[in-house]
């Protein structure tokens, strides 16, 4: 008897809780959220102010399917949660943070640090640190609202280029994670990628524009001394960096202009591995950089005759010899900017600490004023695995 | 008398060690041990085998009685009940500590919004329907549930190792051997909260000679099965976090489960663990409830659903006293570090030396 009024009992309590408890407390059915793609930071126009740029996609009125439109909008704000509220006050849906893939920071405040306007990303759960990081060339608002040609919507377009970046692996790939994970480190200065307006005739690109229609491109990149921005990176400098921090999946790389040879060879990077040795000579330590890479030789420019089998295996020798110094130079940009501005974002630090940790010991201290004289040195090689569908090229004579 | 088997005292062993641990240790040994911390978390847990072996050996010598009861016949009987009622306290308040617990990770991470009671009272409605069933009925849950937690905690393990950053990991011991004592000393008082708990359940233990002997193997192997998953679990949140990280975030596992993606199709999976890990949580807080009524009965000799009711009103009352999040993680380590630690390190040795030189004087 007991035993059944306790069944019924507990049914009675199960059945009051699916009754009160069908879900979550806030819950919105997802027509009615706004899914928020990305999230531009500048400094704003007053005192201790951000101009917080949401850019949110909203189902197309009247479309059918997965048609969206994008709906920027931007707030003078003095932090990012105020910025939300702004927002709130102003949309007919709710704001979704879940679904940001990618965020701007503009250059100005990249400037003055940025670290403030991460603590709400990194601290609200909703917030993935999957997320990416980019620095924008000028203002990060700017990128947010351009009308791009294809009309696409800007921060679809950052994360989309983004995830096909390991095709021609030009720029360091940073998610919010790794950007965290790398501030920890304390010896090695973060790197974000640069991601720029190009208007037609920069940049070597022209194309027919309608009104405003421009396009944004992933090109070179940003050093930050913690959160502070000290200098940008040129496209060959932040390839360089990409070599040496094994970064480099496939890529393109050509020797044009290098008058190395007579002629010259675009290589298609198809596998690539950079490893590294601290060595000690005459008890000078030294870090040794050691790039393998395989390539196909996809294009070979300047070839006026055509070759025997001998000749173009040496031609293939030659162009070996030529894509490594290709790349040599490239590493040696990325190093020399290193030791110019004094500041360690290849994280050589980081890797004498790993290697040799009672040496990091005796010099982290000053390891800011050791960078300029550190010795780094680089070894490339180059295996050309093929030449692609022709051994020579059309020729005339 | 209910009675539990020896691989149900393993697996239930294993899972009330384990608890929610794995939620909150690699912030913990990465704090005091840097990035070599997760090195202090295995030998941290193996000083419970000891532990657990004494208990054993005092079982086998006064079959049929917890620890309480053997204290009441070693130290006297108001020494005992003093000890009893230090037991039931700590187990008491550290249960409504847990409990609290519960909400606070849901309320931190998943669901901001919900009422925290609801997570208290879902919590605890668990429990209790738990400890009304019995300690058999305890035992077959963990069977189930147990795996699953393993399950749950390899796969957000192995999700996570295309996330994993170059080289955190080393220097391997950069700092000496120094921060690996520091760390252990913050995992020792996890494994002394399965030997209180061991310490009572041994009176629903088998205790003919050959169970003895696979419930010494069912300690060890508990103790090296948690210790090593534990491991496992710092070992991928520094090597995707690296050591500042990890010691930054409050339940990097957690965060870790939020940043797994299956092919850019599946993202964010994190939640989905939520319910395994709310297993994970009962199951220890249902393993303090039953210290806590086993001291009840012992002590006072109060036993029967009134007085799970009241420690339900206990354990809830405790819970809605830490709400707020920095005051409970702060509440649970003062616990931890000068309660639970001190008392079960002191209290297991001197019974068992007590015990061992009582039988000399009776030879004599």
């Amino acid at each position: 008897m007991k035993s059944k009024r306790c069944k019924v009992g507990s049914l009675l309590i199960l059945s009051v809780c699916l009754i009160f408890l069908p879900g979550c407390w806030g819950k919105e059915e997802v027509e009615g959220l706004a899914p928020l793609i990305a999230i531009g930071c500048d400094l704003g126009q007053k005192p201790n102010t951000y101009t917080i740029t949401g850019q949110y996609i909203l189902p197309k009125k009247g479309a059918t399917g997965a048609e969206v439109e994008d709906w920027t909008t931007s707030f003078e704000a003095p932090t990012l949660r105020k910025a939300y509220e702004m927002t709130n006050k102003i949309i007919d849906r709710v704001p979704f943070n879940g679904s940001t893939k990618v965020i701007v920071i503009g250059e100005d405040l990249a400037k003055a640090g940025f670290k403030d306007m991460l603590d709400f990303t990194q601290r609200f759960s909703e917030f993935r640190r999957s997320m990416y990081l980019v620095l924008a060339k000028g203002k990060a608002q700017s990128i947010l609202e351009v009308k791009m040609r294809n009309g696409e919507i800007p921060g679809m377009f950052i994360k989309n280029n983004i995830e096909t970046e390991s095709n021609i692996s030009t720029f360091p790939v940073v998610k919010l994670g790794h950007y965290l994970t790398v501030l920890g480190r304390k010896s090695t200065g973060p790197i974000l990628p640069l991601v720029n307006i190009v208007k037609p005739g920069d940049s070597g690109i022209e194309y027919k524009a309608e009104g405003q229609d421009s396009e944004l491109q992933i090109q070179g990149a940003g050093v930050f001394q913690g959160d502070r921005l000290v200098d940008l990176l040129t496209d060959e400098e932040t390839k360089g960096y990409m070599w040496l921090e094994d970064s480099v999946k496939h890529r393109f790389i050509d020797t044009a202009g290098m008058g190395e040879s007579k002629g010259s060879f675009s290589g298609h990077v198809l596998k690539s591995s950079t490893k590294y040795k601290v060595v000690e000579n005459n008890g000078t330590v030294e870090l040794k950089y050691q790039v393998k890479t395989t390539m196909s030789v996809e294009e070979v420019l300047g070839q006026d005759e055509q070759v025997s089998e001998t000749e173009w295996a040496s031609l293939m020798i030659e162009a070996e010899k030529s894509l490594a110094k290709a790349i040599e130079k490239e590493c040696d940009l990325s190093i020399q900017k290193e030791k110019d501005l004094g500041l360690d974002f290849l994280g050589i630090g980081r890797h004498l600490e790993q290697k040799k940790p009672a040496y990091w010991k005796t010099i982290k201290d000053q390891w800011q004023q050791e960078i300029a004289d550190f010795p780094v040195s680089i070894e490339v090689e180059v295996r050309v695995n093929h030449s692609g569908m022709s051994s020579n090229s059309p020729t005339t004579k | 008398m209910e009675r539990i088997s020896t691989h149900q005292f393993m697996t239930l062993g294993a899972a009330v060690l384990m608890g929610t641990t794995f939620l909150p240790i690699a912030t913990i040994v990465t704090g005091v041990g840097g990035r070599d911390g997760w090195m202090s978390i295995l030998p941290g847990f193996a000083l419970g085998i000891p532990y657990g072996l004494m208990v054993l050996s005092l079982m086998e010598k006064y079959p049929r009685n917890n620890l309480l009861q053997i204290s009441e016949t070693l130290f006297g009987k108001w020494i005992g009940k003093i000890i009893g009622i230090i037991y039931l306290s700590i187990a008491g308040y550290f249960g409504g500590l847990l409990l609290a617990q519960i909400g606070d990770i849901y309320e931190r991470t998943t669901m901001p919004l919900t009422p925290i009671s609801v997570f208290y009272a879902g919590g605890i409605l668990i429990v209790f329907y738990m400890i009304s069933s019995g300690i058999e009925v305890f035992a077959r849950f963990t069977e189930v549930i147990f795996p699953l937690i393993l399950v749950a905690l390899l796969l957000n393990i192995g999700l996570s190792i295309p996330r994993i950053e170059q080289g955190e990991l080393l220097p391997i011991l950069g700092e000496g051997i120094k921060p690996l004592f520091f760390g252990g000393i913050k995992v020792l008082p996890y494994a002394m909260e399965y030997i209180l708990f061991i310490g009572g359940i041994i009176s629903f233990l088998p205790t003919n000679k050959e169970d003895i002997e696979q419930l010494r193997t069912g300690v060890w192997r508990a103790v090296f099965l948690v210790g090593i998953l534990n491991t496992m679990v710092t070992l991928i949140q520094l090597l995707v976090f690296g050591p500042v990280e990890t010691n930054r975030l409050v339940y990097g596992f957690l965060a870790l489960g939020n940043m797994v993606e299956i092919s850019k199709t599946v993202a964010g999976v994190g939640s989905l663990f939520m319910g395994v890990w709310l297993g994970a949580g009962v199951i220890k807080i249902s393993a303090l409830f039953f210290m806590v009524i086993w001291g009840l009965e012992t002590v006072f000799g109060f036993k029967g659903v009134k007085w799970n009711v009241m420690v339900c009103f206990v354990f809830l009352g405790i819970a809605f006293g830490f709400i707020r999040g920095h005051y409970l993680f702060m509440e649970i380590s003062i616990m931890d570090d000068y309660v639970i630690f001190p008392f079960a390190l002191t209290w297991i040795p001197t019974l068992w030396v007590v015990s061992r030189w009582k039988k000399g004087s009776a030879v004599q």
